[in-house]
C-alpha cells in the first residue's frame, strides 16, 4: 500500500501535487483554522463596515464590519465537519444497507427477491426528489442548526452509498472467492461483511471523497438560499450570500474572495478523489501497452535459449510457385516512439500467392495479431510500422493513402477478426451491417444489397436468412455471428482473407464447419488465406504452408508437411512436442 | 411490440410511485414548525377562529384521512392557498413553471448544441492542430466544471457582464423594469412574445437569459461531456469500429455507428442531469431574480408556507419521474439489448 502510494505520488503531474498540498492546507484549517484568524471571527464592528483590501484587512471587510480573511480561515471549521460528517453517516447506514439488499437479492426464493424489488423501488421514489429540494425541505422542517443541516445532507447522500454498495457486492459475490468463502461455511452475514465488503471498499472510497465535495456544494448552496447556516458563524455559502448584493454595486471583495475560496475547497477534494482513484486502481494508471511491452518481455526471458537460435527459412517455402507473389511482407517492424527500443514485431518477412493458404502459429502475446493490423494498416496508436515494407501486387501499403486503402478493403484484402460477435456493432442489425457493406464498395439500391446479402447468407449456411437480417448481434449465436462476418468477408470477392482466430470461442462442431465453409468457398474462387491461430490442427489441416512466430519473429517457415514432419527451430519442436504429449 | 409491453410496464410501475411521493412530501410537510390555521389568520385572529379552522382543514384527524382530503382536491387541480400571499397555489405553479422549464430547456439545448459535439471532437483519435486545440480547452472545462458552484458562477457573470462591462442586463428578472410581460399563452416569454408579434420582448427575454442559461449549461453540461466523451473514446476504440474500417465502410458511417454506441449511457445521464438542473434552477433563480419555481420554493420554505412547498415538491418529483420514464423509453428504443422486464437502471 505505502510503496504504491509513493509510486503514485512520483508518476502525479505538478499540478495535481501543487492540488494535493492546498488540500493538506485546507484539512489544517479545518482544526486550527479558528485559532489562527488575526481578527475575531463572529463579532460585528460597524465602524468598519465594506472596507476594500488593504494591509490591515488583507480581502477587506464584509457588511457587518468583519475581516473576510479571518472569516476565510475560520470557515472550513463549518463547511468541511457537516460535509464529512455528513458523508459518513451516509456511509455507515448505506453500505451495511447495500450488503444486506445484495444478499437478499443474490438469494433464491420468491420472498426474498420481492423484498430486494420493493426497497430498491422505494429508493428509486426517494432519489426521485431532486437533491437540493430535498435537502432545503428537510432543513425547513427540523430548523437550520448544524445538525439539522448534517442530517439533511447525510439523508440525501445514503441512497447513493446503498446503490453502489448493493451494485459492488452484486457483482462481488458471483466471484470464486466468494464461492470459497461459502464452502467453508462462512454465514451469509459474514461472507457479505468480511468477505465481499471489504473488497467493495476501494469504490466506496473514491466515491467518498466526490460525495464530500458535493456535500460541501450543498451546504453552501442551502445557506446561500438562507436554508442552511445563519450568520454569524463563518460560513462560505453564508458569506457569499451576504456580499452578493453588493457585487452589483461594485464593492466585490465580499463575495468573491469567498467565492473563490469555495471553489478551490471543492476542487482540490475533486483532485484528491482523483489521486486516491489512481492508488486504489493502479489498473486505472497503465495503458494496454505497457501490459503487453511486459509479456513480450517475460516471454522472452522464458525461451532465451530458443530464441539465440537462428530462425530457420526454407526458401522453397517462400517463394514456391513461379506467379508473384499476392502479398509480400518484406523485413517489417513494428514499434513505438513512446517505447524506445522495444519491438512487438522484429524483421517479418513472408510471401503469399493467390490460391494458396497460409497459417501463422504461435504462442499468444508472440504478436499474431499485431501482423494482421500491420498487413490491414490498423494499427491502433500509437503504434506504427518502422521499418520493412509491405507489398499487395505491385502496390505498397505502407504508403498508400487512406482513401486508397479503404477501397482495397473488402474488394481486395477482406478481414476476418477474432470473437465475431464482438466485431459486430451491437446496435446495428445484422442487415444493416451487410447492405451498408454492399454499399460502401459498389453502387447498388437498398433492395439490390438485400438481395446479396440473402445470397451470401444462403452461401454460408445461415438457416432462416430473412428472419436473420432483422436480427441484432446480441441475437445471434458465436457461429451465426461467425458466418455473417465470413459472408461479408466474401462479399465482394476478394482476392486475399486474412483470418484472425477465425474460430475462436466456437465449439469444436461448429469450428470444423466454419473452416470447412472457408476454406471450400476461398478455393472456390482461388482465393488466398492467411489464417492466424494457436491451433496446430487447424495450421496442418487447412493450409498449405506454416510460419512459427515467438516473441514477435518468425521462426521458422516451411510447406505444412515439412513443418511438421521435420521440424527445424528448437521453438517449433517445442511447440510440437507440446501437441503430441 | 416489445416497445408496448415496456412503455405498459412502466405506466403501471409510475402511478404507485406518484401516489407514493406525493404522500411521503404530504407528511414531510405536515412535520414543517407552526400551526397552520394560526399563519393562515393572522396572530391577532382569536383562538375560537383557529380551532374552527383547524377542524375544516381536519388537522385534528389522522394523516391518512387528511391526505385523502388533499388527494381528492388535487384530483380537482385544487392544491390549496398560500397563506403568505393568498394565492391559490395552482395558479402560482401554471406562472412559474414554464420560466423553469425554460431555462433548464434552454440549458440543455446549449448543452447539446455546443458540448456535445466538442465531447466528440476531442474524444477522436485524429491529433491535428484542431482537435488537440479543443482537447486543452475541454480538459480546463472538466477540471473547472465541477468545482464551480453555480451561484457563484452567475455572481461573477453578473459583476463581470453587467456591473463592469455593462454588456448585459443585471439580475432584474425576465424583462426590464419598464417592460411589459406579454400575454400569457405559455408562459414562456420569448415564446409568448413571438406569439404576440412582439420582437422587442423577444429579444429583451432573450437578452435576459442569456447569463441564467449559460451558467446552468456550464455547471451542470459537465457531467454529460465527460460521459458522452468517454464513451465515444471507448467505441472509438472497440472491436467493432475497427472491423467496420477494417471491412471498409465509409469514414462517416463508421463514425455515426460509434456515436450510436456512445450515446445510449449519455441519455441516460442526461436523466440524472435534468434532476440536478431543477435543484440548480432554485440557486440560479435565486441570483437572477427570476420568477420561477425555485424562487417560489425558497421563499415558501423561508416563510414555512405549507401550500407550496407541497406543490412544488410534488411537481418536482413528478416532473423528475417522467424525466426518468422519458430517458428509459429512449434508451429502450435506441438500445436493443435491454430486456423489457426488469426496470433497474
Amino acid at each position: 500500500m505505502w510503496l504504491r502510494i509513493k509510486r503514485t505520488l512520483k508518476d502525479l503531474p505538478k499540478w495535481q501535487l501543487v492540488v494535493l498540498f492546498i488540500f493538506v492546507v485546507i484539512l489544517f484549517l479545518t482544526i486550527f483554522g479558528p485559532y489562527l484568524a488575526p481578527f475575531p471571527t463572529e463579532i460585528a464592528d460597524p465602524s468598519a463596515r465594506l472596507l476594500p483590501p488593504s494591509g490591515k484587512h488583507w480581502l477587506g471587510t464584509d457588511e457587518n464590519g468583519m475581516d473576510i480573511f479571518s472569516r476565510i480561515l475560520a470557515a472550513p471549521r463549518t463547511d468541511v465537519v457537516i460535509a464529512v460528517i455528513a458523508t459518513a453517516i451516509s456511509v455507515f447506514l448505506g453500505s451495511p444497507l447495500g450488503v444486506l439488499v445484495a444478499l437478499y437479492e443474490s438469494r433464491r426464493g420468491a420472498a426474498s427477491t420481492a423484498f430486494a424489488e420493493i426497497f430498491m423501488r422505494l429508493l428509486e421514489v426517494m432519489q426521485s426528489f431532486p437533491v437540493f429540494v430535498l435537502a432545503m425541505v428537510l432543513v425547513a422542517i427540523f430548523g437550520g442548526s448544524v445538525t439539522n443541516i448534517i442530517i439533511a445532507i447525510a439523508f440525501v447522500n445514503t441512497p447513493v452509498f446503498v446503490r453502489l454498495v448493493r451494485s459492488e457486492v452484486l457483482s462481488l459475490v458471483q466471484r470464486p472467492f466468494s464461492e470459497a468463502a461459502r464452502a467453508v461455511g462462512n454465514s451469509e452475514l459474514r461472507l457479505g461483511f468480511r468477505h465481499i465488503l471489504p473488497n467493495a471498499t476501494p469504490t466506496v472510497v473514491v466515491q467518498v471523497s466526490v460525495t464530500v465535495g458535493f456535500a460541501i456544494l450543498l451546504t453552501a448552496g442551502l445557506s446561500f438560499v438562507g436554508a442552511g447556516v445563519g450568520p454569524p458563524t463563518p460560513e462560505l455559502g453564508a458569506m457569499i450570500a451576504s456580499g452578493a448584493k453588493y457585487l452589483i454595486i461594485e464593492q466585490w471583495w465580499p463575495a468573491l474572495f469567498p467565492g473563490l475560496a469555495l471553489g478551490t475547497v471543492v476542487f482540490s477534494f475533486g483532485i484528491f478523489g482523483e489521486i486516491l482513484n489512481k492508488v486504489m486502481e493502479p489498473r486505472a494508471v497503465g495503458g494496454n501497452i505497457d501490459r503487453r511491452r511486459e509479456i513480450t518481455l517475460e516471454k522472452g526471458q522464458d525461451t532465451a535459449a530458443q530464441e539465440t537460435a537462428e530462425p530457420v527459412v526454407a526458401p522453397a517455402a517462400l517463394f514456391t510457385r513461379s506467379s508473384e507473389p499476392i502479398l509480400r511482407v518484406e523485413g517489417i517492424s513494428v514499434g513505438a516512439r513512446e517505447l524506445g527500443d522495444i519491438k512487438l514485431l522484429r524483421d517479418i518477412s513472408f510471401s503469399l500467392e493467390s490460391g494458396e493458404s497460409m497459417a501463422i502459429v504461435g504462442e499468444s502475446g508472440s504478436g499474431k495479431s499485431v501482423l494482421v493490423k500491420s498487413v490491414l494498416q490498423l494499427l491502433p496508436y500509437p503504434l506504427t510500422v518502422t521499418e520493412g515494407r509491405i507489398r499487395y501486387g505491385d502496390k505498397d501499403l505502407l504508403g498508400m493513402e487512406k482513401r486508397r486503402i479503404r477501397t482495397l478493403r473488402s474488394t481486395e484484402i477482406a478481414a476476418i477478426l477474432p470473437n465475431a460477435k464482438s466485431q459486430l456493432n451491437p446496435l446495428v442489425r445484422v442487415g444493416d451491417m451487410m447492405t451498408s457493406a454492399v454499399r460502401a464498395h459498389q453502387a447498388a439500391t437498398r433492395k439490390e444489397a438485400l438481395s446479396r446479402a440473402l445470397e451470401l447468407f444462403e452461401t454460408v449456411g445461415i438457416i432462416d436468412p430473412e428472419k436473420r437480417l432483422e436480427a441484432f448481434p446480441h441475437e445471434l449465436s458465436g457461429g451465426m455471428a461467425q458466418r455473417v462476418c465470413i459472408a461479408l468477408a466474401l462479399m465482394h470477392h476478394p482476392k486475399l482473407i486474412i483470418a484472425d482466430e477465425p474460430t475462436s470461442g466456437l465449439d469444436v462442431t461448429i469450428q470444423r464447419q466454419v473452416l470447412d465453409l472457408t476454406r471450400r468457398l476461398a478455393d472456390d474462387t482461388g482465393t488466398a488465406l492467411l489464417v492466424i491461430t494457436g491451433d496446430l490442427g487447424i495450421a496442418a489441416h487447412y493450409c498449405d504452408k506454416v510460419a512459427v512466430m515467438q516473441a514477435g519473429r518468425i521462426v521458422e517457415v516451411n510447406e505444412t508437411s515439412a513443418l511438421f514432419s521435420a521440424p527445424q527451430h528448437p521453438y517449433t519442436k517445442h511447440l510440437l512436442a507440446c501437441v503430441r504429449v | 411490440m416489445r416497445f408496448a409491453a415496456y412503455l405498459g410496464l412502466r405506466f403501471l410501475f409510475l402511478i404507485p410511485q406518484v401516489v407514493l411521493i406525493s404522500f411521503i412530501t404530504f407528511v414531510l410537510v405536515r412535520m414543517l414548525p407552526g400551526n397552520p390555521a394560526r399563519m393562515s389568520l393572522g396572530p391577532l385572529a382569536p383562538e375560537s377562529a383557529v380551532e374552527a379552522l383547524r377542524e375544516e382543514w381536519l388537522l385534528d384527524r389522522p394523516i391518512f384521512v387528511q391526505y385523502g382530503a388533499w388527494l381528492e382536491k388535487a384530483f380537482s387541480g385544487d392544491l390549496g392557498e398560500s397563506w403568505v400571499n393568498n394565492t391559490q397555489v395552482i395558479d402560482d405553479l401554471i406562472h412559474r413553471i414554464p420560466v423553469t422549464i425554460e431555462i433548464i430547456t434552454l440549458a440543455l439545448i446549449l448543452v447539446f448544441l455546443v458540448l456535445a459535439p466538442l465531447a466528440i471532437v476531442t474524444a477522436s483519435r485524429t491529433r491535428n492542430r484542431i482537435v488537440r486545440f479543443f482537447q486543452n480547452i475541454t480538459f480546463g472545462y472538466g477540471m473547472l466544471a465541477g468545482a464551480l458552484p453555480d451561484f457563484l458562477l452567475g455572481l461573477v457573470l453578473i459583476f463581470v457582464f453587467f456591473t463592469h462591462a455593462g454588456i448585459l442586463p443585471g439580475p432584474e428578472g425576465r424583462l426590464g423594469i419598464l417592460e411589459f410581460e406579454p400575454s400569457f399563452v405559455t408562459g414562456s416569454i420569448i415564446i409568448d412574445s413571438l406569439i404576440a408579434g412582439n420582437f422587442e420582448t423577444f429579444w429583451s427575454g432573450i437578452w435576459h437569459l442569456i447569463m441564467p442559461v449559460f451558467t446552468l449549461a456550464f455547471v451542470y453540461g459537465a457531467p454529460i461531456f465527460k460521459m458522452l466523451r468517454s464513451q465515444m473514446e471507448g467505441a472509438l476504440k472497440a472491436d467493432f469500429t475497427t472491423y467496420a474500417e477494417a471491412i471498409g465502410l465509409a469514414p462517416r458511417i463508421v463514425f455515426l455507428r460509434a456515436a450510436r454506441v456512445a450515446s445510449g449511457p449519455t441519455i441516460v445521464i442526461t436523466g440524472v442531469v435534468v434532476m440536478f438542473l431543477l435543484g440548480g434552477a432554485v440557486l440560479v433563480e435565486t441570483v437572477f431574480n427570476l420568477a420561477g419555481l425555485g424562487q417560489y420554493a425558497v421563499q415558501a420554505i423561508v416563510t414555512a408556507d405549507y401550500a407550496p412547498i407541497q406543490g412544488f415538491v410534488c411537481f418536482a418529483a413528478i416532473f423528475t419521474m417522467l424525466v426518468y420514464l422519458a430517458v428509459d423509453l429512449v434508451h429502450f428504443a435506441m438500445d436493443p439489448r435491454i430486456k423489457a422486464v426488469g426496470t433497474s437502471r
